[in-house]
């Protein structure tokens, strides 16, 4: 921004709103420039680690990332498509059951299948044996590889999955029929017309898939994969060298940059031609009884591996491990995990809203501007912010002593909105961008007190966007682990602690029952949005 | 109505934990890496016995050590308790913990299992074994840790990865035995002879050698015992697989670490803190360890667990174990050079 606008915008657009906006969207950002601050000092292990683990982390996150990536984008676009545009028998079934995997952490996911590897044992022995060592070892590494991916995957693609059906239903109605009339077939149509008006959709959810990859902690440690995310922990940890570890995440939020440049640059282009036209119901493509057979099977496939046996893995584990109930004391762990989410969700949609309508109900540039910087923590793994965090906390401690803010309540709940902020600030900020601009307009030439207009106009208008936000947050706090694990208050445990702590102490099986209440918890407000988006769009 | 109440009461209690930083009486804070049974049970008989309240976060070590540093003056913690000796020498580096003099914990725990200056102790002891396959390999085949980095054992040993503290434990002890030379040959005869590239848990190892994938693992004595009692068949059919080995018998013992206690700094609790570590160094805490979580009490030769007892009694390195902290970061340095994962 120049430094004109910036001297308008103090003068004519301060008030008290955009200035608490601004103060706001800062200390979101706070425990964040606590990281990057860090990148300036000097880090003794930083020469070690360059010369010997960096390209190991580096190619291994990027393996990951792409195999994650493209293995989602794959099922999710298929799933995606043949839900949308297709009709076929038990279509009302999938059309809820393939979101479901969504509700499962990557980390739950990953202990479910903890011994997944162990079916490629004997394939491995026969390979050693017929063939040699080297060749056996080859193998494993691409087992690992593998398996990790497909883990990862089977709970990430519902991103790709949301996101491209509504795209692709969006369409549906006039770009598809004219395709039909114009004597295209329906292969023809999902390559040249369905698929490339999808791609901003498409794209979006892999950013998400991807940035929950470079998030994932849990998993690659189980699967024995070091990436930048467990990279940082080894350096900060089994190193004690905590500027180490931030410069590693600080390459790590490099390379989550580019990957969201290269989205916005896929999104903008694709959008300048994006049809908002009519939502009507369209005729759907009636698949034959043979493609309807292999369409339902390749479905089962995501639903089957994503949710179906973890799930049933799990509740086998919780029965036969039930007197574990009494001494996790389980009511007050999903307490504690709903007081903190909706805590969270509640505080994080009412800051968002405050942010984005100041910034829009008062034109305000340098708004706009901070809220850019608030909704950073998302792409920011939560080790990394509550690495911020202590540090913030810390220097906060030191200058007044009687504050304790590590370990209270507070500072969890702030971390969280840290992390979370832009899962809801994006949808608000464009439901009001749609909605409430024009009326915002006129109120604001009208003369209207501006907490009249929000409160009035604006809540009123993107109510629905508002509760869609909100879940949102909620199911993202729900599943979170790291933040938790390491900003928590004395004797507060929550369903993600819980699990983690049972499976760090290799009792997987009993983890099974904290991780089953996620899951049935999450996958709630999870199936009320999907009937939303459904209703919304047909 | 009740419903009501309840929330009021949780309202209440989450405000509470908001304000509540100051020391009520007759409680201590711990902070704690352990998450076993035989600890809740120990909390529960000693808050019975004293009257003093437990509050427990528990987290990794690392991260709780962390978190003192942050919270500097104010941190409301009284004790620290890991599982590993590494971590409560960087505990005490870090300048978190204090050191203290009681006379029943030092004639409770051997010298070599407490920090020479009065900062940590220890309260229960796990070896690191050789476990093989009782069906592949004769236990006279087995005879050092050195010995696992010759080429004999080429594909044929599973061990986890050199993320995990056990390992860097393991390798700062030879680091302090043999010097860091000879300790990075070991690491890359061992990366070399490795039948996969290190993953998952101590137990996966054991299973690897049970599915015949490798012959021989390097594991801590703590989780046979969990897959020896393990609630599923195929993990008690894994158990039964193998056998247990202690190396370096002939020389200087099998490598050991304990899972320890420090006081710390800022403790507002000192003397209630002490009776605690003196509650869990007494020979009757120390049964209990053994028999509810398969490990060896302080004095190793008093073990009283019957599936312990059943791998014979075994010398132990008497090394001092702060040596684990000293030569940590090392450790990890070496391990990268030789790129063990």
């Amino acid at each position: 921004m120049e430094i004109k606008h910036v001297k308008n915008e103090l003068l004519f657009k301060t008030n008290s709103w955009t200035f608490i906006a601004i103060l706001i969207g800062l200390i979101i950002f706070l425990p964040i420039s606590e990281v990057f601050i860090q990148l300036f000092n000097p880090s003794e292990s930083w020469p070690h680690l360059k010369k010997t683990v960096f390209s190991t982390y580096l190619i291994n996150t990027i393996v990951l990332t792409i195999g994650t990536g493209l293995l989602s984008t794959l099922i999710g676009v298929f799933c995606a498509w043949v839900i949308a545009c297709c009709e076929f028998p038990l279509k009302k079934f999938f059309e809820w059951a393939l979101i479901l995997p969504l509700a499962i952490p990557t980390y739950v996911s990953a202990y479910a299948y903890f011994d997944i590897l162990e079916l490629s044992n004997p394939i491995l022995i026969w390979v050693r044996e017929n063939i040699n060592l080297e060749a056996m070892q080859s193998l494993n590494s691409f087992f690992v590889y593998f398996f990790t991916i497909l883990v990862l995957s089977s709970v990430l693609y519902p991103y790709i999955y949301l996101l491209a059906r509504a795209s692709f239903l969006k369409q549906g109605n006039q770009l598809i029929e004219a395709g039909l009339s114009l004597g295209h077939n329906i292969n023809e149509i999902f390559w040249k017309i369905a698929l490339p008006m999808a791609r901003p959709a498409v794209f979006a959810g892999l950013s998400l898939v991807i940035m929950e990859t470079l998030n994932d902690y849990g998993a690659v440690k189980h699967f024995g994969i070091p990436t930048f995310t467990s990279g940082i922990f080894r350096t900060w940890l089994g190193m004690g060298d905590m500027s180490g570890a931030l410069k590693l995440a600080a390459y790590l939020m490099l390379l989550i940059l580019i990957l969201l440049l290269i989205e916005k640059k896929a999104r903008s282009r694709a959008r300048y031609h994006e049809n908002s036209g009519s939502n009507k119901p369209f005729k759907k493509i009636i698949l034959s009884r043979k493609k309807s057979i292999v369409t339902i099977a390749l479905c089962s496939i995501p639903f089957l591996f994503g949710f179906l046996i973890p799930v049933f893995r799990l509740s086998l584990w919780a029965f036969i491990s039930q007197d574990v109930i009494r001494n996790i004391s389980l009511l007050s762990l999903v307490k504690n995990s709903l007081f903190l989410s909706v805590a969270v969700s509640l505080l994080t949609v009412v800051l968002a809203l405050l942010l984005v309508f100041s910034a829009k109900y008062f034109q305000s540039k340098l708004t706009s501007f901070t809220n850019r910087f608030a909704i950073l923590g998302y792409s920011v793994p939560g080790a990394v912010i509550a690495m911020g965090i202590l540090l913030l906390s810390a220097q906060i401690n030191k200058i007044y002593v009687d504050i304790i803010l590590t370990g209270s309540l507070l500072i969890l709940i702030f971390a969280f909105i840290t992390r979370f902020f832009a899962v809801a600030w994006q949808p608000i900020d464009s439901g009001m961008e749609k909605n409430c601009k024009n009326i915002n307009d006129a109120s604001r030439s009208l003369g209207i007190p501006a907490i009249f207009s929000l409160i009035k106009v604006n809540i009123p208008l993107i109510k629905n966007t508002l509760i869609t936000a909100s879940i949102l947050v909620f199911i993202d706090s729900m599943k979170e682990l790291p933040l938790t694990l390491i900003l928590r208050p004395f004797n507060f445990n929550t369903l993600s602690t819980a699990t983690f702590d049972l499976s760090s102490q290799a009792q997987i099986v009993e983890s099974s029952i904290p991780a089953l209440c996620i899951i049935m918890i999450v996958a709630i407000p999870l199936i009320s949005l999907n009937l939303k988006g459904k209703n919304k769009l047909q | 109505m009740i419903k009501n109440l309840k929330k009021n009461h949780f309202l209440l209690a989450s405000l509470l934990v908001l304000i509540a930083s100051a020391p009520i009486s007759a409680q201590i804070n711990l902070y704690t890496h352990r998450h076993y049974d035989s600890d809740k049970i120990l909390f529960e008989k000693f808050t019975k016995e004293t009257g003093i309240k437990i509050n427990v976060i528990k987290g990794s070590a690392d991260q709780l050590i962390q978190r003192m540093i942050s919270e500097g003056k104010n941190s409301p913690a009284d004790i620290l308790l890991t599982v590993d000796a590494g971590r409560l020498h960087r505990a005490k580096e870090a300048g978190v913990l204090q050191s203290i003099n009681s006379k029943t914990i030092n004639k409770n725990v051997p010298s070599e299992m407490r920090d020479p200056d009065g900062f940590w102790y220890g309260l229960t002891v796990r070896a690191r074994v050789i476990v093989y396959a009782k069906d592949r390999i004769n236990s006279n085949e087995l005879s050092t840790y050195e010995d696992l980095a010759t080429a004999k054992w080429k594909g044929k040993i599973a061990i986890r990865s050199s993320g995990n503290i056990y390992n860097q434990s393991l390798m700062a002890s030879l680091i302090e035995a043999n010097g860091s030379r000879r300790a990075l040959r070991w690491a890359i005869g061992v990366r070399k002879n490795m039948a996969r590239a290190p993953r998952g848990n101590d137990r996966d190892q054991v299973r690897a050698v049970a599915a015949g994938l490798a012959d021989i693992a390097v594991v801590n004595t703590y989780y046979l015992g969990i897959l020896a009692n393990s609630k599923e068949k195929k993990d008690r059919d894994v158990f039964n697989k193998v056998s247990v080995f202690f190396p370096n018998q002939n020389n200087r013992g099998t490598h050991i670490n304990i899972s320890g206690a420090g006081i710390a700094k800022y403790s507002k609790n000192k003397s209630d803190a002490i009776k605690f570590i003196e509650f869990l160094t007494s020979p009757e805490a120390q049964e209990t360890f053994g028999k509810v979580n398969y490990e060896y009490p302080l004095f190793i030769e008093n073990n009283k667990s019957d599936l312990l007892k059943s791998w014979g009694t075994f010398k132990a390195d008497k090394q001092n174990l702060s040596i684990l902290g000293i030569r940590n970061s090392e450790a990890v340095k070496l391990f990268d050079r030789a790129d063990w994962k």
